[in-house]
């Protein structure tokens, strides 16, 4: 009960926050807070696979790339096309990109799993640079127009208004992260962690591996698919450096492992570090990576695991070492 | 005589080139609690592998409940009622007790790919998962990690798995593995109580927990079925003496 009510009081202070926030930081940063709402979906899409299903992906970019080229190409061939269906339809081709793959992908983990991924990732990385009639090439695909999200008889908001876009991936990041952390309290979300923990013993308590693995995949590559689809409608332009990159790939295994591995709201945390501290940097340098390599570096070494960790070590250290039961975070 | 739950016909299985069985016809019937023994080097753990899909025979059929099984992936057979356990225990460590047993109950209900209601809100899930943990003696670690499980419990734990899904045929393989005397004894109590209405196969080294446990015994030598017959019957019998001690007189 006391937990419920807290929960509900950060709820509270999150959506106030986040509501009041555009009015508070101005533009220019909001727009910081847009990449944010994209990067933290993105990192928890690749978190289901890694801290989840155990594999370290080194590929993610292809669903991100894919759903940002989807709905680059869908604005630009059809004119007004809806942006809620744009959305959805990135989503579903990049699920389904992961449904395709998944026959090859479920049958490898550990250092095959890795390879595997970032040959796939850098296929789909070859093949938007080369496929110049419809994918651009370097140039990419821009000059589309971002129609107003309608919803019929309500209203319809200007896309272009960057204040307004800001609630839009908002509220997209949220429903998204939301949906995921459901997904792990079902029974397919603890399969999987069984899979993570023990493969075999899954297989010997009747469950399917493969398939369950193929369905993670999917969901990983849908919502990864989504938050490409919102840097496509963010930023108007998506070509192979932006979106197929491979520090695209790398960039949310950083967040996840300077957030905390293995916990749901690591990558949420090592996002929002990442991402603030990126554009903190950018003021005085273009070479960001000097940085966050370095905290990434120091994560790695004095903080194993990530930063989650590191402060749930020491809240137990600070208020006695109450003998912490398996919550449901330590199954994460 | 009853039926058959299980047979193996002229089974063969070879690691490339060595043959380590070399045509076992073994029968365990249903109902009843079959130790399948022999000296180190028999072919035991394999012919165990075999029968539990993790191996495909070389030549040979697996009989499982009339139907050849021969080359089954493991999640098939557990669907059809076979359940194992593990020599070197190999629960879902960093899982709880709870969410461990609740992994084969899931199953046993055919709830496999559900992602659209939430777990812990399966009532009936909750209650025989518990009704489960209180029949192991394991209540009172209902949240601990299984790797925070001392080794005794964490032994019933891996025992207790093999039987969450309520399989008919149960394979055990060296359940007492690196366990005190008085774990020993409480395994064996818990075996027994809960094989209770089912066949179980058991490897073991042990010849205490085997000739306590076991209705009927097969030993296995040189790939080979070499004796089968009750526990009074193996103890007195002379190749069986011969394959263990190898040729000596006084035993």
């Amino acid at each position: 009960m006391i937990k419920s009510k807290r929960n509900l009081a950060l709820w509270v202070v999150f959506l106030a926050a986040a509501g009041i926030a555009p009015h508070v930081l101005g533009i220019v940063k909001t727009n910081v807070l847009v990449e944010l709402a994209g990067f933290v979906l993105y990192a928890v899409s690749l978190n289901l696979l890694l801290s989840y299903t155990g594999v370290l992906s080194f590929g993610h970019a292809l669903f991100y790339g894919v759903g940002a080229y989807t709905t680059a190409l869908l604005l630009y061939h059809v004119e007004g096309f809806p942006v809620i269906g744009a959305l959805l339809l990135s989503g579903l081709a990049a699920g389904v990109i992961g449904l395709i793959l998944s026959p090859l992908l479920v049958r490898v983990t550990g250092t095959a799993f890795a390879m595997l991924t970032l040959a796939f990732g850098q296929l789909m990385f070859i093949l938007c640079l080369k496929f110049r009639e419809v994918t651009g090439g370097e140039d990419g695909i821009a000059g589309y127009d971002v129609p107003n999200l309608n919803i019929p008889g309500i209203a319809s908001f200007d896309m272009l208004d960057p204040t307004v876009f800001y609630y839009f991936a908002l509220a997209v990041c949220v429903i998204g992260v939301l949906i995921m952390w459901y997904i792990t309290k079902t029974p397919l979300g603890q399969v999987v962690v069984g899979i993570r923990d023990n493969t075999l013993r899954v297989d010997y308590l009747g469950y399917k591996v493969p398939q369950t693995k193929a369905i993670v995949f999917a969901v990983s590559g849908f919502f990864a698919g989504i938050a490409g689809s919102l840097f496509a409608l963010f930023q108007g332009i998506v070509s192979t450096d932006g979106v197929l990159h491979i520090m695209v790939s790398f960039y949310p295994i950083m967040a996840i492992l300077i957030g905390g591995i293995g916990t749901f709201f690591g990558p949420i945390l090592g996002s929002g570090i990442l991402i603030v501290l990126e554009d903190l940097i950018m003021r005085y340098t273009e070479r960001a990576e000097l940085i966050t390599g370095l905290l990434f570096i120091g994560v790695v070494l004095y903080a194993p695991g990530g930063l989650l960790w590191l402060w749930r070590g020491l809240m137990a250290k600070l208020f006695g070492s109450k003998s912490q039961p398996a919550s449901e975070e330590v199954e994460a | 005589m009853s039926e058959n739950i299980l047979e193996t016909i002229n089974l063969f299985y070879d690691y490339s080139g060595l043959q380590v069985l070399t045509g076992v016809d073994l029968q365990v019937e249903k109902g009843e609690r079959h130790a399948i023994i022999g000296p180190n080097g028999a072919g035991k753990t394999t012919l165990f592998n075999v029968i539990t899909g993790m191996y495909s025979p070389s030549r040979g059929k697996v009989m499982f409940k009339g139907k050849n099984v021969s080359g089954f992936k493991p999640h098939k057979l557990s669907r059809l009622g076979m359940g194992r356990s593990f020599q070197i225990t190999s629960t879902f460590h960093n899982l709880s007790t709870f969410q461990n047993i609740r992994m084969g109950v899931l199953s046993r209900m055919g709830i496999r790919f559900n992602m659209f209601n939430r777990v812990d809100k399966m009532e009936d899930v909750t209650k025989e998962t518990n009704a489960i943990l209180e029949r192991i003696n394991l209540k009172e670690e209902t949240h601990a990690p299984a790797d925070a499980l001392s080794y005794g419990k964490h032994r019933s734990l891996e025992v207790s798995l093999a039987m969450s899904t309520d399989p008919d045929l149960v394979m055990l393989d060296e359940p007492t593995a690196g366990m005190s005397r008085d774990e020993t004894h409480s395994a064996v109590d818990l075996i027994r109580r809960l094989t209770e209405g089912r066949t179980m196969v058991i490897v073991e080294h042990d010849m205490d927990v085997v000739f306590s446990l076991a209705d009927r015994i097969t030993v296995l030598h040189h790939g080979k079925v070499l004796a089968v017959g009750r526990p009074d019957e193996i103890r007195n019998m002379k190749e069986v003496k011969d394959a263990y001690l190898g040729h000596r007189r006084e035993v």
